[in-house]
């Protein structure tokens, strides 16, 4: 199949610069959390609850100054196209783990909840590319929806390079198999990154391009993700105010 | 439980504020790594001892036969075990800490994922028999950065080892003794180096978010006392040919794509250096054993 | 298939795409997305409305309007694009790229992923048309377009919903251009050969034609239609099953061991023809004729020299070997490498190819429609069984038509193309195909399963850019099987400790009893002479009159094996290697260079230890006594044979060692000429010599070896030492002395030659009665107008012979000992213990017949003898082909500077070609039909042996074999194999 043909298209129709269908909720799971989301970014469907502040539940997770964020992640089964069992403890889902955990640190004002622990839970229903945006997309979202503090939304996208040419947006697993990928999470409407992983080689001369698409992006997503909070705090203050 | 060394507040407003001052304590600049040292074994293949200031660490590869995987029948096995204990600082202990795991995460990912090795050219017979390199790091002492070192010991142990020669007769293999046949090289495509830096925020978080002006501190190769007081750090692998083997980023402290940018171009001057390092060193050491053990008599071409 | 489309926005909606894939056996559901869009252009100038709607790439181009705005018009005027489907593309591939026709043409895209999947070359070229934009194609991504898209329907086959897909196509261009958009009505024709589908197009409005009413529509349809390529018809009783998908499974092995035991089932080892790879031979002892295989489903996965079982087919299918010239490219061209991703079900037609089957039926019409004699006919058989493959490493290039342009990461299929041009492609998995292109790579085959019509097989290591010189010569060297490898550390610790500085030790030590048993003969005159520049000196010679009027003469062999003593790691080195290689420019040791050069080799001046046969002779060179015996001597001289010639044909020079040359070149013609008289034969081959420039060490010339008296002074000595010892070492090792012997040819080796001389000379024949006739017969055939007739017919003489080989003499009679080409009755190789393995086991051999030390159990153990034998004359086989290889690699590097015209003869005739012989570069050279004239006009008289054709000026020209032609010498690098060879062109 031709990744990207020379007419501009993808192999799924889609144009180098477009994303996916981006969709996402929040406060689906009211009663069992604090704050929830599900995020689905093309094929890639992703739950997000948040629980806390809280007491933390060992002592030495207590920090005097600021809150201590912990996630938790975990793959389903099912969710690539062949049925794979995964540890809790696989070196990949602990990476993943730990950056979502030192991304949201610093984005959240931890000052506000001192000695206390915030507890992020990630359930990855099905993955199709781009897993760590979208967990970070929904962990925004959740935490959003839980009221906690944050200075902006951390908004998270993967672009890649396709043949040392051209800059691909919002990649799928065919497309991640076979070119690098770039995943990035920025900080708002500016253009700090919270979060860059990358993952296969890239020339260092087209770093620029492929990151300047993926700023886009991001940027894109953070404002689907504003809309979709602002149409649900509209329609909850709509109930409130009865 | 592994007790987590404590720095004073003293020691870290100390530091901070000589940054601020733009110097570091070691009187080092901040775009410049420690001194080097290499110790490379004389007398086996893949044993190498790599210093960096005074985090040290041993790297040794081996290789045996084994069957490949599965859906990967033509090409070879290559893993590399990290192991850090308690010798190397009483930060560490016996369980694994998510700090290891990064650790031995990024080496991976710049190491293996990036095919630095070629898996192709360690099969034997295809779906039967292939070469399993397994490379163990054992790190000595912590003084900061485990990732450059690490991955820096890797490739020069990799460069060092030759794999035992072999003949094919049908179906069974003949894997012959250094002795008795000259031991063959690793096919080795790139040389990816890590280069860690650290960054200090000065002001407060907020400032740090919402600001425009770039005013964070960024250290190349940190030392123990840097490494624990910083806010964020930034791992980029590059080669020689200009290629960016993996970036990561994984949180901490949020930097502007414009100085992401110029910290990645400005990497490769170092990473030229580094490189260049190894290479001349193998090179050095291949002289010497040649001349020690007069392979010259063992040459079977000739020109005419 | 339910659609569940969303909308994202008003120019995008997406839908999912599922279908089962099956891998390794698992069904597998796989689930994508997929977008539909309205902002895909027609890509023509005509249109308005679509240049509003464009997009710009990811380089911020605009996609450019290619279809012309006035496109081509058919023979009624009609301007029109035309549309195209798959099955015309695959066939009709030339006719596209044809500047005759075929312009502005649309290639939907569920058509270009068709022909991706059935063959990766002809999507590649279809590509490049796309790309080139001069016959504007373009591809219409109709999968993407909401316009365009069709679902499957419930109980549609997919092929089916393809075929709607493309048809949509068609009518929403019509709809698009000539209701809406354009000015001037474009016709829009649908080009299709399924009589099906063109039914159902024309149902929805659709002009649809074959391909053959479309050209017969054009203006110029008359010339094309000849181009338009027939539908394959297979004549109706060929091979019989249908089932063409797998290769016959092999016997068992209980079934094998049975018939051969009865008689049924025979083994041999096959060989490929050079000029047909779909024919090969198989050489059993109970048939006179090596039998016959043709075709690959009768070869059925056997390789070239693999140990096979043959079984005989009925006496009704036996064939004639084919004088056809097929060459693998022209019939396996197209063949994709790979099992790609996204498979959905498609055939791929089986293990015999299409353009095998038309080529072996064109064959069998030939066989039966010529009256064909009944004794052209051979036994054929098909191989049933592989008892051993003879798999190693070998040496190729990945053919650049099976490798895509994109570099991704995940590992794809590709072909392998081998050196060896009498082996097939391989099929190898590697993520680096694209890295590979234009590099020598090293491969080792794993499997041939038995549903694949390519073998399979990995890749091992590159050995580095195509004709750059080290590169060549490792694959020369691996391709021969040379072991070209440093020697290990254990070699190392069997040499003498002080190395460089050993000397003969003081031959009056009373601690070593071995020296005592040395002869000293450091006073006599010895000599030796060598090829300019050599530094391994085996022999030296010397001569002396006797009080009593005869002469003691005495030749002395280095004296290796006291240094390499047996079952030691030294020796199972040397053994292995079996035999030194000598290239153009590199020589390839047996041992160390310690020793070859230095400790063994007679140099001048110093005292070197050394293995002598003295002997006493009269005048006429009768041999009165001869002795053996292990000395010390120092060599006074070491000459060039030229530098020899020159001083012995010097009157001025009268001392003592030159007098004594003048003895040795008296008596060598001696015992030359007894040789003759006896027989001998005096065979010619065209060996050449390269001359390098001494600066850029660039070949320059090419110089035919020329032979002075003094070669043949020290050829005749080391031949005599050789008889003496063979007869010595055969008398105190019946069983197991290593000897040498040379088989006379069979009649049916000369039948063809000695036919084709009869036919077109006149009545002139080789006898092969004896090597005497032989060789008196060959002095008769003389063209008096050709000097050169006569080389030419030993050269050809030289190929009816048969191989001489090493042997235990355990293993024959004392009749079957004889060296038909030297015509002695017993023979040996003692001469060059330094590059040749035979000569160590034969040092040690007389050592212990004449008592210096016991022989080695391994020299006494028959089965150990067999196994070095077998050894040494396979090595000593790759060596001379590696010798010669390097030398035709050479040859063609001095041909790129060289070319000109030159004379040739025609060694060989085929229906479709000749191989022409240039003697001045001793290279042969195959020239095909095609490039001397029309193909279609030759007629082949095998009788006769001359091929009739209508050469390229239109001129009636016949060819036949011995004539003298002119070529033209080109040096060519073949684009697929990157072997650079001589091209002849006939003038």
């Amino acid at each position: 199949m031709e990744l990207y043909s020379p007419e501009g298209l993808r192999i799924d129709g889609r144009r180098w610069n477009e994303l996916r269908r981006f969709e996402c909720k929040i406060n689906t799971h009211p009663h069992s959390a604090d704050g929830s989301s599900y995020v689905e970014q093309g094929n890639t469907k992703i739950i997000c609850m948040v629980r806390g502040p809280m007491e933390p539940a060992m002592k030495s997770q207590v920090n005097a100054t600021s809150s201590t964020v912990e996630v938790n992640v975990s793959l389903a089964n099912f969710s690539t196209f062949e049925r794979k069992k995964r540890s809790k403890t696989d070196k990949r889902i602990t990476e993943l783990k730990t950056t979502l955990e030192r991304t949201f640190n610093e984005c959240i004002m931890g000052h506000l909840y001192p000695r206390t622990l915030i507890s992020v839970t990630v359930q990855v229903l099905a993955q199709d590319g781009g897993l760590l945006a979208a967990m970070t997309n929904a962990v925004t979202l959740a935490l959003i929806d839980a009221g906690i503090a944050m200075y902006d939304y951390v908004s998270g996208v993967n672009a890649g390079l396709y043949d040392q040419t051209s800059a691909l947006l919002d990649l799928n697993t065919l497309e991640e198999n076979d070119m690098c990928s770039l995943t990035i999470g920025v900080i708002g409407k500016s253009e700090k990154l919270a979060l860059v992983v990358l993952e296969d080689k890239l020339p260092l001369d087209r770093l620029e391009s492929v990151l300047a698409i993926a700023i886009a992006g991001s940027h894109r997503i953070r404002e689907l993700m504003d809309m979709e909070v602002r149409k649900h705090g509209n329609m909850r203050l709509a109930k409130v105010s009865v | 439980m592994s007790r987590s060394i404590e720095i004073s507040e003293n020691q870290r407003k100390f530091l901070l504020e000589s940054l601020k001052h733009g110097f570091r304590l070691t009187d080092r600049p901040f775009d410049h790594v420690r001194d080097i040292s290499l110790y490379l074994s004389p007398t086996e293949y893949g044993y190498v001892e790599v210093s960096w200031g005074k985090t040290k660490l041993a790297c040794r590869v081996t290789a045996t036969v084994t069957t490949p995987y599965e859906d990967r029948p033509f090409e070879g096995i290559f893993t590399i075990n990290s192991e850090i204990s308690t010798m190397a600082s009483m930060r560490f202990d016996t369980s694994r800490s998510n700090e290891e795991i990064l650790i031995a995460r990024i080496i991976e990912k710049a190491v293996r994922r990036s095919n630095s090795l070629d898996l192709e050219s360690l099969c034997i017979i295809a779906g039967e028999k292939v070469w399993e390199i397994t490379v163990d790091l054992n790190y000595l002492n912590y003084d900061g950065n485990f990732i450059d070192v690490g991955c820096f010991a890797v490739m020069l142990a990799l460069h060092h080892f030759k794999k035992p020669d072999i003949s094919i007769n049908g179906n069974s293999i003949v894997v012959h003794d250094i002795n008795e046949r000259q031991p063959v090289p690793l096919s080795i495509l790139h040389i990816p180096i890590c280069l860690t830096y650290s960054f200090y925020n000065l002001t407060d978080k907020e400032s740090n978010i919402k600001g425009e002006d770039a005013d964070e501190i960024c250290l190349l190769d940190a030392d123990l006392l840097e490494e624990l007081n910083r806010d964020g750090s930034l791992v980029i692998t590059l080669n020689k040919n200009r290629e960016l083997i993996q970036l990561s980023k994984n949180g901490g402290l949020p930097i502007s794509a414009q100085q992401f940018l110029e910290l990645t171009f400005k990497s490769m001057k170092t990473i030229d250096q580094l490189t260049d390092l190894i290479k001349t060193k193998i090179k050095e050491h291949e002289e010497l054993r040649y001349k020690t053990e007069n392979f010259k008599l063992l040459e079977a071409s000739a020109d005419r | 298939m339910i659609t569940n489309r969303k909308r994202l926005s008003s120019g995008l909606s997406v839908t999912s795409k599922v279908f089962v894939r099956s891998r390794n056996g698992n069904a597998l559901k796989i689930v994508r997305e997929h977008y539909l869009r309205n902002d895909i252009p027609c890509y023509s100038h005509a249109c308005h409305k679509c240049q509003e709607i464009v997009k710009p790439d990811a380089q911020g181009q605009l996609p450019k309007f290619i279809l012309s705005s006035s496109p081509t018009k058919t023979k009624d005027g009609v301007s029109h694009y035309v549309v195209i489907d798959t099955n015309i593309i695959l066939h009709a591939i030339d006719l596209l790229e044809n500047t005759q026709c075929f312009y502005d043409v649309i290639v939907p895209q569920t058509v270009l992923e068709e022909v991706r999947n059935r063959s990766f070359p002809i999507y590649q070229r279809l590509r490049n048309l796309v790309k080139s934009e001069d016959k504007r194609f373009v591809v219409f991504h109709n999968e993407y377009n909401e316009a365009t898209y069709v679902n499957r329907e419930k109980g549609q086959s997919i092929n089916d919903r393809n075929d709607h897909a493309i048809r949509k196509v068609a009518s929403w261009f019509n709809s698009h251009l000539n209701t809406e958009n354009s000015p001037t009505p474009i016709h829009i024709i649908f080009i299709c050969n399924d009589v099906d589908n063109c039914t159902k197009a024309k149902q929805e409005g659709i002009d649809a034609r074959s391909l053959v009413d479309y050209i017969d529509s054009l203006p110029n349809g008359e010339d094309l239609r000849d181009l338009i390529p027939s539908d394959i018809v297979l004549p109706g009783n060929f091979e019989g099953d249908q089932n063409e998908t797998v290769f016959p499974e092999y016997y068992s092995n209980a079934r094998i061991m049975a018939g051969i035991k009865n008689g049924t089932l025979y083994q041999g080892m096959l060989n490929i023809s050079s000029y047909n790879y779909l024919q090969g031979t198989v050489s059993v002892p109970a048939f006179k004729k090596p039998l016959l295989i043709i075709g690959s489903k009768n070869l059925n996965r056997a390789f070239n020299s693999d140990s096979v079982i043959v079984e005989l087919l009925p006496k009704d299918k036996w064939k004639e070997p084919s004088s056809t010239i097929i060459e693998e490219g022209s019939i396996g061209a197209d063949d994709n490498a790979g099992d790609d991703e996204d498979d959905l079900g498609e055939e791929t037609g089986g293990v015999v190819s299409d353009k095998e089957r038309v080529f072996l039926a064109q064959e069998a019409m030939k066989a039966t429609s010529s009256k064909t004699n009944e004794s052209r006919l051979q036994p054929t058989a098909k191989i049933v069984g592989v008892v051993r493959r003879s798999w190693r490493y070998y040496v190729g290039q990945i053919a650049p038509s099976s490798v895509s342009e994109e570099t991704g990461h995940s590992s794809r299929s590709c072909f392998v193309i081998l050196m060896d041009k009498l082996l097939p492609k391989v099929r190898i998995r590697t993520r680096k195909a694209k890295e590979y292109l234009g590099q020598r790579i090293v491969i080792v085959v794993d499997s041939w399963p038995s549903n694949s019509r390519y073998p399979n097989g990995h890749f091992v290591r590159t050995l580095g850019e195509i004709e750059s010189a080290e590169a060549e010569t490792e694959a020369l060297l691996l391709e021969h099987d040379v072991e070209y490898r440093p020697f290990s550390k254990n070699v190392l610790d069997c040499l003498p400790k002080e190395g460089d500085n050993w000397v003969v030790p003081d031959m009056t030590d009373p601690q070593d009893p071995q020296l005592k048993k040395r002869v000293d003969l450091r006073d006599r005159l010895v000599c030796s002479i060598d090829p300019p520049g050599c530094v391994d000196i085996d022999d030296a010679l010397h001569a002396r009159v006797l009080p009593n009027g005869n002469y003691e003469v005495g030749v002395h062999i280095a004296d290796v094996t006291h240094f390499v003593k047996p079952n030691t790691a030294l020796d199972q080195e040397g053994a292995s290697r079996g035999t030194s290689v000598y290239l153009v420019d590199k020589r390839i040791d047996m041992l160390p260079m310690l020793l070859g050069t230095n400790l063994c080799s007679l140099k001048p001046f110093v005292d070197r230890f050394a293995f002598s046969v003295i002997w006493e002779l009269d005048e006429n060179a009768n041999i009165l006594k001869v002795d053996y015996m292990k000395s010390v001597i120092k060599s006074r001289q070491a000459f060039s044979y030229e530098q020899a010639q020159l001083r012995i044909d010097d009157p001025t020079q009268t001392d003592e060692l030159t007098n004594s040359m003048r003895v040795l070149l008296k008596l060598s013609k001696k015992l030359k000429q007894g040789r003759m008289d006896a027989g001998a034969l005096n065979l010619a081959s065209p060996e050449v010599k390269v001359h390098m420039d001494s600066e850029t060490s660039d070949p320059q010339e090419v110089e035919i070896k020329k032979l002075l008296e003094t070669n043949s002074l020290v050829e005749e000595f080391m031949l005599f030492a050789n008889i003496s010892v063979a007869r010595k070492i055969y008398d105190s090792y019946p069983q197991t002395a290593m000897l040498r012997r040379h088989a006379p040819p069979p009649a049916t080796n000369f039948e063809t030659l000695n036919d084709m001389l009869n036919v077109r000379k006149n009545g002139m024949s080789i006898s092969l009665e004896s090597s005497k006739a032989l060789a008196d017969s060959l002095d008769r055939i003389v063209d008096p107008n050709d000097p050169y007739f006569n080389t030419l017919i030993r050269i050809m003489s030289t190929r009816c012979m048969m191989a001489a080989e090493y042997f235990p003499s355990g293993s024959y009679g004392y009749p079957e000992f004889r060296h038909y080409g030297l015509a002695v009755d017993i023979y040996t190789h003692f001469t060059s213990p330094i590059r040749r393995y035979c000569d160590v086991v034969v040092h040690r051999q007389l050592a212990g017949a004449i008592g210096y030390e016991n022989l080695d159990l391994s020299h006494r153990d028959k089965q150990r003898m067999e196994m070095i034998v077998k050894n040494i004359n396979k090595r000593h086989r790759n060596a001379q082909f590696a010798g010669r290889s390097s030398i035709e690699y050479y040859v063609g590097q001095v041909m790129r500077n060289n070319e000109a015209e030159h004379e040739g003869y025609v060694i060989k005739c085929f229906n479709n070609g000749i191989v022409v012989l240039v003697p001045k570069f001793g290279v042969e050279g195959l020239i095909k039909l095609e490039t001397m004239g029309d193909l279609a006009t030759a007629n082949y008289n095998e009788d006769k042996y001359e091929l009739t054709f209508t050469d390229l000026k239109g001129a009636q020209r016949t060819v036949a074999m011995f004539d003298k032609v002119t070529v033209d010498v080109k040096s060519v690098k073949d684009e697929v194999s990157g072997k650079r060879r001589a091209q002849l062109m006939l003038r």
